[in-house]
This record gives structure tokens, sequence and C-alpha cells, in this order.
């Protein structure tokens, strides 16, 4: 599965990041996000609420995004 | 000011006038604020007054249970408890507690009347339907004149919080009999009566004007929030405003843009003359994103916190709306 790897990154830098990559991703498809900024799993979770966009925390530092919102 | 530098504890003229003046001062307070005088104490420091509140009434605690958007002063406290339980908010920060909640004499429950970063009012006497046993410690640290609920054991008070100096926090008391004064002493007092004498002056007088500008400015700084937050909504794409505007305090927005750091929106705004606040990880000392805006859930980085004091006109706000539309849009090219 294809990763994105925003380890020692400060944020929003992970959030741009796996958003431009979400963008190229076909509708219910997966990718990792990599990222140990504090305010990842936070912002990545309110960022899947505003874009209509799924995550799945699997450890601290990686997270699971599916690809659900069309726009 | 000038009558009153003496030491108020000793026996001279001077010493009576300064005695003369605190409890005129604190007479004052007292009344705006809605209590007895003799229920108020004064700490010289105003982010020791949440520790009071806490600590003067922590006697006989078997659980402390406070919220995951308290102050730090609050989240220090806790951390000198045996298990502390901190209970989470929902999306407009509002306190959730679990049913039925742990509610004995012995519990000690620290209460905000609302938030200083997103301006969301606890709905205090409803959150007191299911607490009827339980010791109240309330902070309204950000918001003296909010009313006071049914029930309660302590309240702390921020005199900066109606534009008075730094450096004067108020305990208000509701059973002086259950206080124990929780730093180390020898007398009878309830706190350390270290405060500086002119500040406490300037507090009451702060206070006296403020709740006249308050009356007279509320509800048209209530409307030019609501005009805030539906400008920058309609004409900012991605941009999530924290709380619930109609149960907030009114001068007080918080607001975050996806994919811009907050650092530099405060940048290009200082720029355009306008000084605002973030909660923003980049912002902050620590490098850590507001735990307010965590637990609500709400986005912290591209975060702004907007303050509108008394006297803020149509046009300056305007202002600041453009200003912050063409920030972020310039920003989020980059």
């Amino acid at each position: 599965m294809k990763e994105v790897n925003c380890i020692g990154k400060r944020c929003p830098q992970p959030i741009i990041d796996i958003a431009k990559e979400v963008a190229q991703l076909e509708m219910g498809e997966d990718i990792v996000l990599l990222a140990d900024d504090p305010a990842t799993l936070p912002d990545l979770r309110a960022w899947a609420r505003m874009t209509g966009n799924a995550v799945t925390v699997e450890s601290a530092t990686r997270f699971l995004v599916t690809r659900q919102n069309q726009s | 000011m000038d009558q009153g530098w003496a030491d108020p504890r000793k026996l001279s003229q001077a010493s009576a006038k300064a005695r003369n003046l605190r409890a005129r001062a604190l007479e004052s307070l007292a009344e705006n604020l809605g209590h007895h005088p003799d229920r108020l104490a004064i700490v010289g420091e105003s982010a020791l007054a949440n520790y009071f509140a806490l600590a003067g009434i922590a006697r006989g605690t078997s659980t402390f249970i406070h919220s995951a958007i308290d102050r730090k002063e609050v989240f220090a406290f806790a951390s000198t408890c045996k298990a502390p339980v901190e209970q989470p908010v929902d999306r407009l920060g509002h306190i959730q507690f679990p049913t039925p909640p742990i509610d004995t004499p012995e519990t000690l429950v620290a209460l905000q009347g609302a938030n200083i970063e997103t301006g969301t009012i606890q709905p205090l006497e409803k959150i007191l339907t299911v607490l009827t046993r339980a010791k109240i410690a309330l902070d309204f640290t950000s918001s003296p004149t909010l009313p006071l609920p049914s029930r309660w054991s302590t309240v702390a008070y921020n005199a900066h919080s109606w534009q008075g100096p730094e450096g004067i926090g108020l305990i208000a008391i509701a059973q002086p009999q259950l206080w124990t004064n929780p730093l180390p002493h020898l007398g009878p007092e309830r706190v350390p009566e270290s405060f500086s004498l002119p500040l406490l002056l300037a507090a009451a007088v702060a206070l006296e004007h403020w709740i006249v500008e308050e009356k007279q400015e509320h509800e048209r700084i209530r409307q030019l929030s609501k005009l805030l937050r539906q400008s920058l909504s309609t004409r900012i794409k991605d941009c999530d405003i924290a709380g619930d505007p109609d149960s907030s305090l009114p001068h007080i927005s918080s607001i975050s843009f996806l994919y811009v750091h907050g650092e530099e929106i405060l940048r290009q705004l200082e720029l355009q003359g306008f000084s605002v606040d973030s909660g923003s990880a980049c912002s902050a000392d620590n490098l850590q994103p507001s735990h307010v805006l965590a637990a609500m859930g709400v986005l912290t980085h591209g975060n702004i916190r907007v303050t509108l004091h008394h006297g803020v006109q149509e046009k300056d706000l305007l202002g600041l709306v453009e200003a912050i539309t063409t920030a972020v849009s310039t920003l989020r090219l980059q």
C-alpha cells in the first residue's frame, strides 16, 4: 500500500501532503500516513470530518486514510 | 493611589487610609461580582486563583473531576491528586459526564463558566442537576459576569478578564468554615495576603467601568461576532469555527483554516495592523497544539483566536475579514 512519510514534519505539512495524495486516489482506496507531529491525530480527524474522508488510527505514528469524498 | 501606599496592617494614619481603601475596593468588587465582601479572598498572583479555589476546599476529597478543556492550572492541580478523572467534551465544548456521574460529598469538580480559547459557555445549571452532592469549584477567570449557578463551593476570578491589571486573582468562598489555607501558615489568613493594594484598587475601578461598558456593548459585540463568523465561513473554504455561537462569550471567536500555518496568518495580520492570537502548535512555546481545540475535535493548525474588545467598530471588523481572507488565500498558494 502506498505510504506518505511525514516523520519529522511539523503541522500542517502532514495534512497538506496527505490531502494532495488522497486527491489522486480512487474512491474507497487506502493510503498510509506516517507522521509524528503531536497535532497530526487531532488534525487528521478534523480534516477527515471537514473533507468527508475516513481515518483509522493504526498506531501513534501510522494512520490509514481512505478516500470517501469525490470532490 | 497616592493614599494607598502604606501597609494596611500597621497602626499609622497612612495605614488606616490604606485599610479604608482596601475595604472599599473589596466592597466594590464583591458587589459587582455578586458576593459578600467577607467571602472574597485576594491573591497577588492571578494564576494562583485557580489553585486556591481548588486546594482550599480539597480537604477530604477522594475524587477530583475536571474537563479536557480546563486551564493548565487545573491540569497542574489534577497532577497532584490521586487518580484524577478527566471528562471529555463534545464538538461544542460542553462537558460530558457519565450517567450516573461520580457525585459524593468527597468529590471535587472543577467547572468552567466559559472557555477562554473558544468562548464556549458551560450549561452550569443543567450540569448541577446531576451533580447534587459534589463540591463545585467554578472557574470564572474568563467570564466574571456570567450568572452564578444555584450551588457552588468556590469561584475563581482574574482581574485581567475585565481589563483590570495582571497580578490580582480573587476567590469567592461559599462556606468559609469549610475552607483550609492550603499553604503552610501560622495565622488565621485564608490565603497569603501579599497582594499589591494599588493593583487591587485598579482592579476594583476597572470592574466598575467594565460592567458599565459591557451592558452597553454586549449586544453590539454579539452581532459583530456573528458577522465575523458568517463572513469568514462564506468567503473562505475549509474553515472550522469552534464552539456554539448561541452559547459562547460573544467577544471570543476561534477559527481554523485548513492547510495554513497559524503563525503565518498571525504574521500577515500583524502587518495589516491586526493583533490576534492562535492555538496552533506552530505558534505555541512548547510546539503542542491547543488541548482545547484537540479535545473539541476542532482543527488545531491554521488557528486564529479573535477577541473583540469594547469599542471595536464594524469597519474594523470588515477590515479584519478582508485581511484574513487575503492572508489565507495567499498562504494556501505558497
